[in-house]
């Protein structure tokens, strides 16, 4: 009964009982009450660590689910954090599906961040026809060439994705300081941000919210961006010949190379197109929120992402949700410090209690009295 | 630029120095996934450790009860991930990460109500330097290796100790088989649970020991999120170190020369000009992956890491 | 359900145990990091930090002081919100200025761009930003009439205690025997090397033999990476080591300490953190500015635009000076301190010495 099919973290390749392609596909549809049933339960326990704070749980949870939901403005704010939370947790997913751990997000968000912030500062006349796709463009090969490294060395030489996305999250940090700070980025600012030229406007995403309905909402056109990754993402890998080969390798690498797939190719592939996600969601943050790349801009997006991705059950829908109940903590979070005198640092505790509560779904699953009616899972068809 | 800043036994020391947390995190990395659990969260325990030694090291002033307290808050957050991944078998990457943010959180935010406004005290019992007389007036080796911390030794001591334990001892053939195939394994009476339970919480304290000696053996105060990312660059150590230990030491001082050089080259001086010193950042982290990629290449880890691992008749 | 509960006990107990640990002490805690919802007339100010949160044990937190110092003096309710990334500026901004905060304050320079969104928005509202001004869209700086710029003088303070470090190298004063001082940033941003640059200008004016080291950590966060350049610089025989980089800074101090020499502590008073180590900081009183600007709506002469602190108005300076100083030293500190004030010295505000 191995329920929680997932690779290692250290490596694939190595054979192990396969998940129902059913399974795959519609864990969540198949449960949403589970992960629901985790998240109150989590809260519950959130709320013995806010009393011995010596605050009051129910005024704790209020403030945060108001802050998070509680006007038209909270909750497209709430979206507008989900949505780098969105790309990148298809970035880790998609590599989970075939087998590998990507923890390099965090910089191959990065890497897109700042190819699309090249980009839109190099052409800024451009209108924004032209330089909207060249900007799209910019960052998603970003990403995708530094998700590529990381494919392209575990497959001519081996080395594990792991070490390689570990280091390429804190070269680029560094790259990125002297390229914001003392490089050939840096904006000439009167007051000295580290940060690049500012964008064209055409390379701007616009806001898709009238002022007249939420009055300055930020919420832009990176949504449709994001939907469009996730039903991309959901096609290739569940409607095409490559996306079956990728979850072949996933599912072992050996039996995948008996199949006549070639692991290795799918490898670079995979994290190229990772990479592209994860760029992506550098460029929409680029273009819809900030209009120029600030160093260190991003601080978490990658990591979030991991627990996303898992959260989601690497299911499109699935990483949706978990990216809007993340995007709900970082909103409604900032609220609850505010109005409810909750320090941010409570929030941190009550998000990793939820998440912990949900890896452990065993332990709800008892609870729900579900023990024992689960199918045994059952080889990819 | 002069090889004293490439090879000094400067360099070499604080080479050392910034290997050692790693190599701690990497050593409880390797002793976890040889006996086939994944445990991230050897960050969150070296944060706990970090903090927990100074909390005990101030209220105590005792520099054993400091460290036992550290390497006990790493044990018990390591407890927690031991029970999820082994009892509940619950996805062991997102407990180990839930874990990280909850060590984060929690040392964040107990930091700010105890010494928010002071800082952690300066008057802390720490972990003192050993002066080893012996070494002294030996040219390189003296000025290397004479003064460095208590926790130094022991952490070098505890890499070859763990090394024979794994591959010398009979409990060490269980440990590696219950990671390797721990079907096989329970079949010829090793408890499968037992060990696997032993080896997280070494993990978690050995991290935690990295911790300690950082709070307590080398900047002798808190801050939040101190350790910067050492338990994850540690994992990297071990895959490099291919789960021995001593390939983990070997990988964390590669990390750790990067490091020293990051700071010994800002004094030098290319045709005239200074290096960029964001660029020398990056040294660690490059001069790793060319090490791995160049000379380690492939690493196949334990058979059986990361799977949950249900006891015949009673799934 | 026993799992539950034992895992509820098991976390409480964790809980617990550093909860008492928290309360049976010596150390007293400071007031709650929020006030909750501010209620009646009273004016309402609210405080949004940058991602350094509020335990940065510099500008953040020193804000953060300034606003509870209003708090408790001003008659005024205060909330504080941490901002976690830099995507949150302007919503933690905004949430403020829609609930009709009198008074609005950003910290830091990253939320220049931030403050100018916002307040174009709500020019009913009035906003300070600290180290920084309104930027609008293109970088360009926009001044506005409901946002006051509070502006420091980093090169005062660097160059104040730059004094004092000359006056103890060239005189060979305790440990400092190698007439050489140097210093160590976090990033090479301008803030920073506004510090750096004072405190090196300092060095050449008042003792031109003396030798000149600076470095960085490239971390604000990483004791143990301004340690090593802490060690390195003292290898080179650095004995007075002025830190401009928040955490990491504390590494570099402890270099200091662990060696005998002398550390200079920077934005707060140091002195604390080592005692006989730490012979004086460079203070940038973020909290003094924090307040006087909420005094300053409270008394209705808020000023929109530039706001400068500096050694005139007593917004930069020197700490606690420690007893190893000579009296000498102290002295002209001191004078240099009042020669800027007066305008009869301008320190530079560019680094020499890289």
């Amino acid at each position: 009964m191995t329920q929680i099919q997932r690779p290692t973290t250290t490596g694939p390749g190595t054979e192990r009982p396969a998940p129902s392609v059913r399974q795959l596909t519609f864990q969540w549809a198949g449960g949403p009450a589970i992960p629901l049933l985790s998240v109150v339960i989590a809260l519950v326990i959130g709320a013995v660590f806010v009393l011995l704070s010596g605050n009051d749980p129910l005024r704790a949870y209020a403030a945060l689910f108001q802050g998070a939901f509680g006007t038209p403005y909270d909750i497209t704010e709430t979206i507008v954090a989900a949505i780098p939370l969105v790309l990148t947790g298809l970035a880790v997913a998609i590599a989970f599906r075939t087998g590998l751990f990507n923890i390099g997000a965090q910089g191959q968000l990065l890497v897109g961040a700042l190819a699309a912030g090249w980009a839109g500062s190099q052409w800024p006349s451009f209108p924004g026809i032209v330089l909207m796709p060249i900007v799209i463009v910019f960052g998603i090969a970003g990403g995708a060439f530094y998700g590529a490294i990381v494919g392209l060395l575990k497959a001519v030489r081996g080395v594990n994705e792991v070490i390689t996305t570990i280091m390429l999250n804190y070269t680029i940090v560094f790259v990125m300081h002297w390229l914001l700070q003392a490089g050939p980025m840096t904006a000439q600012n009167a007051l000295g941000t580290p940060a690049s030229t500012p964008i064209g406007a055409g390379a701007r995403l616009p806001v898709i919210i009238p002022n007249e309905l939420v009055l300055f909402s930020r919420l832009h056109a990176g949504i449709i961006l994001a939907a469009l990754a996730v039903a991309f993402f959901w096609f290739l890998m569940w409607r095409t010949p490559l996306g079956y080969r990728l979850r072949a390798v996933g599912l072992g690498a050996r039996a995948a190379a008996q199949a006549g797939i070639d692991p290795a190719r799918h490898m670079i592939a995979v994290m190229a197109i990772a990479g592209g996600f994860a760029g992506l969601g550098g460029m929409i943050e680029v273009s819809g929120v900030f209009g120029r790349v600030y160093d260190g801009f991003s601080s978490s997006y990658g990591f979030d992402a991991i627990a996303v991705a898992l959260l989601g059950k690497n299911s499109p829908l699935g990483i949706v949700a978990a990216a809007l109940l993340f995007g709900a903590f970082v909103h409604g979070g900032a609220y609850m410090q505010s109005h409810a005198g909750i320090s941010s640092n409570l929030v941190a505790i009550i998000q990793a209690v939820v998440l912990f509560v949900i890896a452990a779904e065993v332990l709800v699953r008892g609870l729900a009295r579900r023990r024992g009616t689960r199918k045994p899972v059952e080889a990819i068809a | 630029m002069t090889w004293e800043l490439l090879l000094g036994a400067s360099v070499f020391a604080a080479t050392l120095r910034l290997a050692i947390p790693i190599a701690l995190a990497a050593l409880g990395g390797t002793m976890t996934e040889r006996s086939g659990v994944t445990n991230i969260a050897l960050e969150g325990s070296m944060l706990v450790g970090c903090f927990f030694g100074v909390v005990a090291a101030d209220r105590t002033h005792n520099i054993w009860i400091a460290i036992a307290v550290a390497l006990f808050a790493g044990l018990l957050l390591a407890a927690l991930h031991a029970f999820a991944s082994i009892t509940l078998r619950a996805d062991q990457i997102v407990s180990g990460m839930a874990l990280n943010i909850l060590a984060l959180g929690l040392t964040t935010y107990l930091d700010y109500q105890m010494y928010g406004t002071t800082g952690t005290p300066a008057d802390l019992v720490t972990v003192p330097d050993l002066h080893l007389t012996f070494l002294d007036g030996i040219p390189y080796l003296g000025e290397a290796l004479a003064d460095q911390n208590a926790i130094v030794w022991a952490a070098l001591l505890l890499v070859v100790a763990l090394q024979a334990f794994l591959f010398r001892t009979v409990l060490g053939l269980r440990w590696r088989a219950v990671g390797e195939h721990p079907r096989a394994a329970e079949t010829v009476g090793v408890d499968v649970r037992r060990i696997r339970y032993a080896a997280v919480l070494v993990s978690g304290a050995l991290a935690a020991l990295g911790g300690a000696y950082l709070s307590l053996g080398v900047v002798h105060s808190f801050t939040d999120g101190m350790t910067g990312g050492r338990g994850f660059i540690g994992l990297a150590a071990m895959i490099f170190g291919r789960w021995t230990p001593i390939g983990a030491l070997a990988a964390s001082l590669i990390f750790g020369y990067g490091n020293a050089l990051s700071t010994s080259l800002q004094s030098a001086t290319v045709g005239g000009a200074k290096l960029p010193v964001q660029l020398l950042g990056t040294l660690p982290y490059i001069l790793t992956i060319l090490a791995v990629a160049g000379f380690v290449g492939r690493s196949r880890p334990p058979a059986a890491d990361g799977l949950p691992y249900e006891t015949e008749g009673h799934a | 359900m026993k799992r539950i509960l034992a895992f509820s006990v098991l976390a409480a107990t964790i809980v617990a145990s550093c909860a008492s640990g928290g309360t049976s002490g010596t150390t007293t805690a400071p007031a709650a990091s929020g006030s909750g919802a501010p209620t009646g007339q009273h004016l309402k100010i609210g405080l949004v930090t940058d991602v350094g949160g509020l335990n940065d044990k510099s500008f953040n937190s020193l804000a953060d002081k300034g606003r509870q110092q209003a708090q408790a003096q001003l008659l005024v309710d205060t909330s504080v919100t941490e901002s976690k990334q830099q995507a949150d500026y302007v919503p933690n901004l905004t949430k403020y200025a829609q609930d009709k905060y009198d008074l609005v304050i950003g910290v830091g320079f990253l939320m220049q761009n931030a403050i100018w969104k916002v307040a174009t928005q709500f020019p009913n509202v009035k906003f300070a930003i600290i180290d920084g001004a309104p930027n609008d869209d293109s970088g360009a700086v926009k001044n506005l009439p409901n946002v006051a710029n509070l502006f420091f003088k980093e090169q005062e303070a660097g160059y104040v205690v730059g004094v004092i470090a000359a006056m103890m190298a060239k005189n060979k004063v305790g440990a400092a025997t190698h007439n050489t001082v140097c210093s160590m940033g976090g990033l090479p941003i301008p803030p920073v090397d506004r510090y750096i640059a004072g405190y090196q200008d300092a060095v050449k004016t008042v003792s031109p033999t003396t030798k000149i080291l600076n470095g960085y950590s490239q971390d604000f966060v990483d004791q143990q990476k301004g340690l090593e350049v802490g060690k390195s610089h003292i290898a080179q025989g650095c004995d007075i080591l002025f830190q401009v980089a928040g955490g990491s800074g504390l590494g570099y101090i402890q270099a200091a300490k662990a060696a005998g020499v002398y550390a200079i502590g920077v934005d707060a008073d140091q002195a604390a953190v080592a005692p006989g180590t730490v012979i004086t900081s460079a203070l940038k009183k973020v909290d003094q500015a924090v307040f006087q600007t909420i005094r300053a709506v409270r008394l209705g002469t808020f000023k929109a635009g530039d706001n400068f602190f500096n050694a005139a108005n007593g917004g930069v300076g020197f700490g606690t000076v420690d007893k190893i100083v000579p009296a000498d030293a102290k002295a002209a500190a001191t004078q240099a301190l009042a020669d800027i004030a007066s305008g009869k010295i301008t320190p530079k505000d560019t680094v020499q010495v890289k």
